[in-house]
Parts: C-alpha cells; structure tokens; sequence
C-alpha cells in the first residue's frame, strides 16, 4: 500500500501539467501539436483517476481511467490525425479575438475567478484540500477550452477546444462527487458522435483539397447567407 | 420504457433507410411526426397522468404540451419538406444523395427530442438534447456549402459548448442530492419533492450554470449568436427544425426554475431570467430594426420571443406561466408560418435579400400574404393570439416593476416597426405595367436593372431569376395555411381542454 500523501502529492503536481497542457492547446499554432497537447491531457487524466482509485479503491475510478485510456488517449486522438492529414493543413495561424499572450494572461484570470467562484459556493460542503483543487482546476480547464473555442479559427482547434471543455467537466464530476457511470459512458458516446460530426465537417471547411474548392466555388451561387 | 421505445424507433429508421423514392421517405417522415402526435394525444386524454412507466420515462402534462406543440411542428415541417427538398434537388443545391440523410436526421431529431422530454432522469435529458443538437446540425449543414457547414458548427460549438457548462450543474445538483439524502440521484421527481432541503447558495449556482446551457439551446442572448445563422443559411425546414428544437431549452428552464421556487434564492433566480430575458429583448429588437435579411428578420424576432418566454416565467406567478405555456404553442405555429412563406419566396428570388425582391405580389402572391398575416400575428395584432399571450404577461411584469413593462412595450413597437418596415420596403417594388407608355418602360426597367445589378454586386450574387415564376408545389402551401388557420382559430376561440392542460401543467409544477 502507499502512502495516500504522497499519491496526493503527485496528483497535485499533474495538476500543474493538466494546466500547462491546456495553455499550449490556447498557445500552439501547429495543428499536430495541439493534438498531441490534447492527447496528453487526457492521459493526465485517466492518471489522476487511477490515482484516485489506488486511494479511495473503488473500482467505478479504474473503469473511467480505462475508458478514458482507450477513447480520449487512442480512438479520438487517431481519428482527428488522419482527418488532419487528409485535410492537408498543418498550422493554425489565425485568432479571432485574442492573440496567443493576452488569451493565456486572459486564463490566468479564469483560474483565479473560479478559484473564488468555487470557494464561495463550496463553503457548507465537505471537501477536503485537494478534491477542492481539483474542483478548481476542472473549472478552469472547462474555461480555458471555450477561450480555445472562441478564439481559434480553424475547426479542429476549435473541436480540440470543445474537447478540452468536456475533459474540463469530467475532471470536475471526479472530484466533486462519484457520477453513475453509466452517465459517464454516455457523456463519452455523445462526445464520439461529436467530434465525428464536426471533424467531417472539417473536411469541407478546412480543406485544402482541390476537389472541396471546387464544389464550393460551384455553389457560390447559393445566397441565402448574410451578404452585407 | 424508454428502451423499448428506442428500439422500436431504430427498428423504424432502420426501415426508413430502405426506400429509394423520395416520396415513400418524406411519408415515412410525415408518418413518423403523426404518430408521435397522435400518441401524445392518446396518452394526454387516457392516462392518469402523471405517470410514471417503468425506471425512466415520465409522463406528465408539462413534457406531453411540448411534445404536442414539437410533433406537430413536425408533421407540418414533413409536409413542406418535399416539395421543399425537390426544388433544392432541381436547382443543383441538394445533391440527391444526402436525401436519405436528411431524411435520417429528420426523423432521428424527433426521436431524440422525444426521449430527450419524457425522460425523467436529468442526465439522459441533457445527453438526449446533446443529441438533437447535433441532428439539428445536420439538417443544416445538409447542402454542404461553406455557409451551411458555417452555420452549422457554430451551431454545435456554441449549443454544446454551453451544454458542458449545464451539465457542470447537472454534477452540483447531483452533489446536493447526495448531501441532502444521502444517495445522489438526478431524478426530476425526487428532486422536486426534496429541492425545499437543498443548500441555496449551490442550488442558485447550480440554476445558473443550466441556466446557461438551455438558454444556448433557447436561442436567448448573449447565447443567441447561432440563431440567425442557422436560421437565414439552412434550407428553411432545418431552419423550423432548428426552431423547434429552442423550445427543449425553455422547457428545461421551466423544471429547473420551479424546482427552485420553493427555495429563498427564488427571486435571484428571478431576476436572473427577467435580465435575460430583457437582454433578449432588447438585443432583438434593435438588430432586426433596418434588418434587409428576411429570414434573419424572422430569427431574431424568434430571440425577441424567447426574452418575453423568459419574462414570463421569471415572474414567477401562475397567470403568468399560463400564458408563457400558452405562448410556446402559439409561436410555432406563427413562426412555422412565415418560415414557410420566407421559404416560398427564397426559391422565387434565391435570396433572403429586401433588395433582391421584385413583384411580390404578381409572382408569389400567397406567400407574400403569409408573411404579411404572419408578421400581424407575430407582433401580437388582435384577433391572433399571441395578443392575450403578450397582453396578460406584460400586465404580470407590472407586478414586477411598471418600468420594466414600459421598456418592454416600446421595444416590442420596436419590433413591430422592423417588421412594417421590411414589408412595406420589399413589397413595394413594381416594375411597370406594359400598357403605359413605353419609353417609361424601357427607363424603369433599365433603372431597375441596374440597381438591381448594383445590390446583386453587393449581394455577391452570379445570377438573379426574377420574371420566371416559381411554381409552388401544392404540399409546400397546406402546412403554412394549416398553421395560420389554426393559429387564428385559437385566437377567436379559447378551447375549454387547452386551458384544462394548461391549469393542470401548472398545477403540477407546484405553482398555486
């Protein structure tokens, strides 16, 4: 058996990594290494799970850590790779509202607002140290993937932003309380479903293939958008 | 239950992949939304409602009115759709193969909401409605342009982004439960008999952060910024579709505000909806003020709407929800209306543009007098019935502050006046009788080209149709005539069972 304090220990230093990870998934402008930042925030993760589990033993934190393992480490990471191969589009050099620098000193703010935000509400409630912290860093990590969401261009960003959220709540749902986990099965389901969708949608929008471009040059003649 | 249902529906798609005529798939859909609304009604005037069957669905009279109201937005919308679907498919917009998908997500986003509503567990409600959104999503990314797939993930990233923070909580709520009865659950019924124990300050919180979430899906501002996106760039049945759909966000803020009724954070809760709602309201009215986008027009009337929905809720008192309740139902049939003749006039002009429409009244003279009685209704003209519905609300929210009314009616002027104001433009444009004399002729006409020629270049248009006539297959007209025949007919006559379901919703939300 180890000693649950060091275990604690470790898990509050792959806090710090889980927030490193999400800057450079606000930060990184090439597409391969947003997605390996991701990939590897879901490995914190499912780490910190089964960190979890070695303290508190019960077996529902080792089934999410394995569930996660195998579609957030694996599956998800290696249907976004090949659709970012497909699309033929390495980097990602544009933001829509907020340059890399501002938006990370932008998240600083986010952490140290859901810091208070957390310590207001959570005050009747029987949270130890860490499953506070861990509270915290869920939140903000749901935070800083809609700043991702908002300020990047691209779709797959946009979709790693979006996936980053909801590793963001399902840190949080670890901490704060013990899910059903059927509920988390299906949190997983319909994420699947949702990065498929949106990754085809990708294809059309991001594309540089030349078979896309011309399809949309043909539909130009479509115009019931806004066109001020 | 709910499993059953599930299977008997996939059994049903299934079959729906089978047919190759587009006229056996769009039945099998009208089909679909019939059943659905025929069972509603079955189930509204057999059973001793509210029941529950089996571990997860929940019928009461609340989920069974929406259900009413979305299948028969539905069966209307499946009617429309083919006629719809087969002028998209002639002009080259649709290709032929995405048929069946359409037809897939058409019926896979009933289903969905269905489930979606009748489940009694919050956490399959949440994932149900994840799911309508992205269904949603695919009607309207289904003419793969660049401007549909646009609209369609901001739809996605915005819907579902703040759905993650509704279900942030879904995890408070369950906490409290957990605190309060020692076993977590996310059950409506046990929350609603157990939410007068529940620590306030986390009930307030966790109100807020679904809050969040159902209002995105509500279309209500600053969540709104999909809408008009989605509204003026999907073919129009996706965009009713979509439509539909915002009243599965207004039904989870219904549950969640009354399960906080009971508690002492209700009248933070209260002004949270109220400054939601005023926010819309406002937001709405001064975008569609000098709007030249029709079906842009149309969507952010629809935020305008939502803000009242809010209003009416946030007062929190039992006459004013009567009428909110009763609101819902009458704005889809209003709002289905003018989408249809929006879309009527989109296949004659290619465009949602004002300056792009010509002889309304000569090329599409139906369509051009739905729009016109739909805006009357829209904007809360008597005999229509959003009349009552706006009257009786904005008479409650004195209660709250007069100021606060008065806001309110000078911005629904507001809106009132956009809507004139957009008829009378567009409407307006003739081109010249033959008879007169022909140099006129010629000068109007050139005139008209060019500044036709001018707005297209500014519209970025290839190429304009106007003197050829769009022929309106039957099927498209029935629905818009059907919706506004019946939204007419409720505002003339009152139905004893309407208002029985209506007290009795309330009744059963524990108002009174």
């Amino acid at each position: 058996m180890i000693d649950p304090t060091f275990l604690e220990g470790i898990i509050k230093i792959l806090f710090v990594f889980v927030l490193i990870s999400a800057g450079l998934i606000i930060s990184t402008r090439n597409l391969s290494s947003v997605l390996t930042a991701y990939t590897i925030q879901s490995f914190l993760l499912a780490a910190v799970s089964s960190l979890l589990y070695m303290i508190d033993g019960k077996n529902q934190l080792l089934l999410l850590a394995v569930l996660t393992l195998a579609s957030k480490v694996i599956l998800i990471p290696y249907f976004i790779s090949r659709i970012e191969q497909k699309i033929k589009i390495g980097r990602d050099l544009h933001f829509a509202y907020l340059e890399p620098t501002p938006s990370l000193l932008l998240s600083i703010g986010l952490i140290i607002l859901s810091y208070t935000f957390l310590s207001g509400v959570f005050k009747g409630l029987p949270l130890s140290k860490l499953f506070f912290f861990g509270a915290v860093i869920g939140l903000s990590l749901t935070l800083m993937g809609m700043l991702v969401v908002f300020s990047r261009k691209r779709v797959i960003t946009k979709a790693l932003g979006y996936l980053s959220m909801e590793n963001g709540v399902l840190m949080f749902g670890l901490f704060v309380t013990e899910l059903p986990f059927i509920i988390e099965v299906l949190i997983i389901i319909d994420l699947i479903i949702l990065v498929i969708l949106t990754t085809i949608m990708a294809v059309g929008m991001d594309s540089s293939i030349e078979e896309y471009r011309q399809k949309f040059r043909k539909l130009q003649i479509w115009t019931g958008g806004e066109s001020q | 239950m709910i499993r059953y249902y599930l299977l008997v529906m996939g059994i049903f798609l299934a079959f729906g992949l089978i047919p190759k005529s587009h006229r056996l798939m769009n039945a099998l859909a009208a089909g679909n939304g019939m059943l659905h609304l025929v069972m509603s009604c079955v189930a509204l005037s057999m059973l001793d409602l509210p029941e529950r069957l089996g571990e997860t669905l929940y019928l009461d009279h609340l989920n069974l009115y929406v259900e009413l109201i979305t299948s028969l937005g539905f069966t209307a919308a499946a009617f429309y759709a083919r006629g719809y679907t087969d002028s998209l498919m002639e002009a080259g917009e649709l290709d032929p193969r995405n048929l069946k998908t359409f037809y897939l997500a058409f019926n896979l986003l009933l289903v969905t909401a269905t489930v979606a509503l009748f489940s009694d567990n919050l956490a399959l409600f949440w994932i149900f409605a994840e799911l309508t959104t992205v269904c949603a999503a695919m009607l309207v990314a289904i003419l793969s342009a660049r401007e549909n797939i646009d609209a369609a993930l901001k739809y996605v990233f915005i819907v579902s982004g703040a759905m993650l923070f509704a279900f942030l909580g879904l995890i408070f709520l369950f906490t409290l439960s957990e605190q309060a009865l020692g076993k977590g659950t996310l059950n409506w019924t046990e929350l609603a008999v157990h939410a007068s124990e529940f620590s306030p300050a986390l009930l307030l919180a966790s109100f807020t952060f679904m809050f969040i979430g159902f209002g995105a899906k509500a279309g209500v501002a600053p969540f709104h910024t999909w809408l008009p996106d989605a509204y003026a760039r999907a073919p129009s049945v996706s965009a009713i579709l979509s439509g539909l759909m915002q009243n599965l966000g207004i039904y989870g803020i219904i549950r969640m505000y009354s399960l906080l009724r009971e508690s002492n954070v209700a009248p933070q809760a209260s002004s949270i909806l109220l400054a939601a709602g005023v926010f819309s309201i406002a937001l709405a009215s001064f975008s569609m003020f000098q709007q030249r986008n029709l079906k842009r027009l149309i969507a952010f009337s629809s935020v305008e709407h939502m803000g009242l929905l809010l209003i009416g809720i946030g007062i929190g008192t039992p006459l004013a929800l009567f009428w909110a309740l009763f609101y819902m139902l009458v704005h889809v049939l209003v709002k289905e209306t003018l989408l249809f003749s929006a879309g009527i006039l989109h296949r004659q002009y290619r465009s949602n543009m004002r300056e792009n429409m010509w002889d309304v009244f000569k090329l599409q003279p139906r369509a051009a007098w739905g729009l016109i009685l739909g805006s009357i209704a829209i904007v809360g003209m008597p005999p229509f019935p959003l009349f009552p519905a706006k009257f009786f609300i904005l008479l409650e929210s004195a209660a709250v502050s007069p100021y606060l009314t008065l806001a309110l009616l000078l911005m629904l002027i507001l809106a009132a006046a956009s809507f004139a104001n957009f008829l009378l433009k567009a409407f307006s444009k003739v081109t010249v009788e033959e008879e007169k004399d022909r140099h006129t002729i010629r000068t109007h006409v050139e005139a008209g080209r060019a500044e036709l020629k001018t707005a297209a270049e500014k519209a970025d248009h290839d190429e304009i149709r106007l003197p050829n006539k769009y022929v309106v297959r039957s099927g498209m007209r029935v629905p818009a005539i059907f919706m506004l025949a019946l939204a007419f007919a409720l505002g003339v006559y009152f139905p004893d069972s309407l208002r029985d379901l209506l007290d009795a919703i309330i009744l059963e939300l524990g108002y009174v």
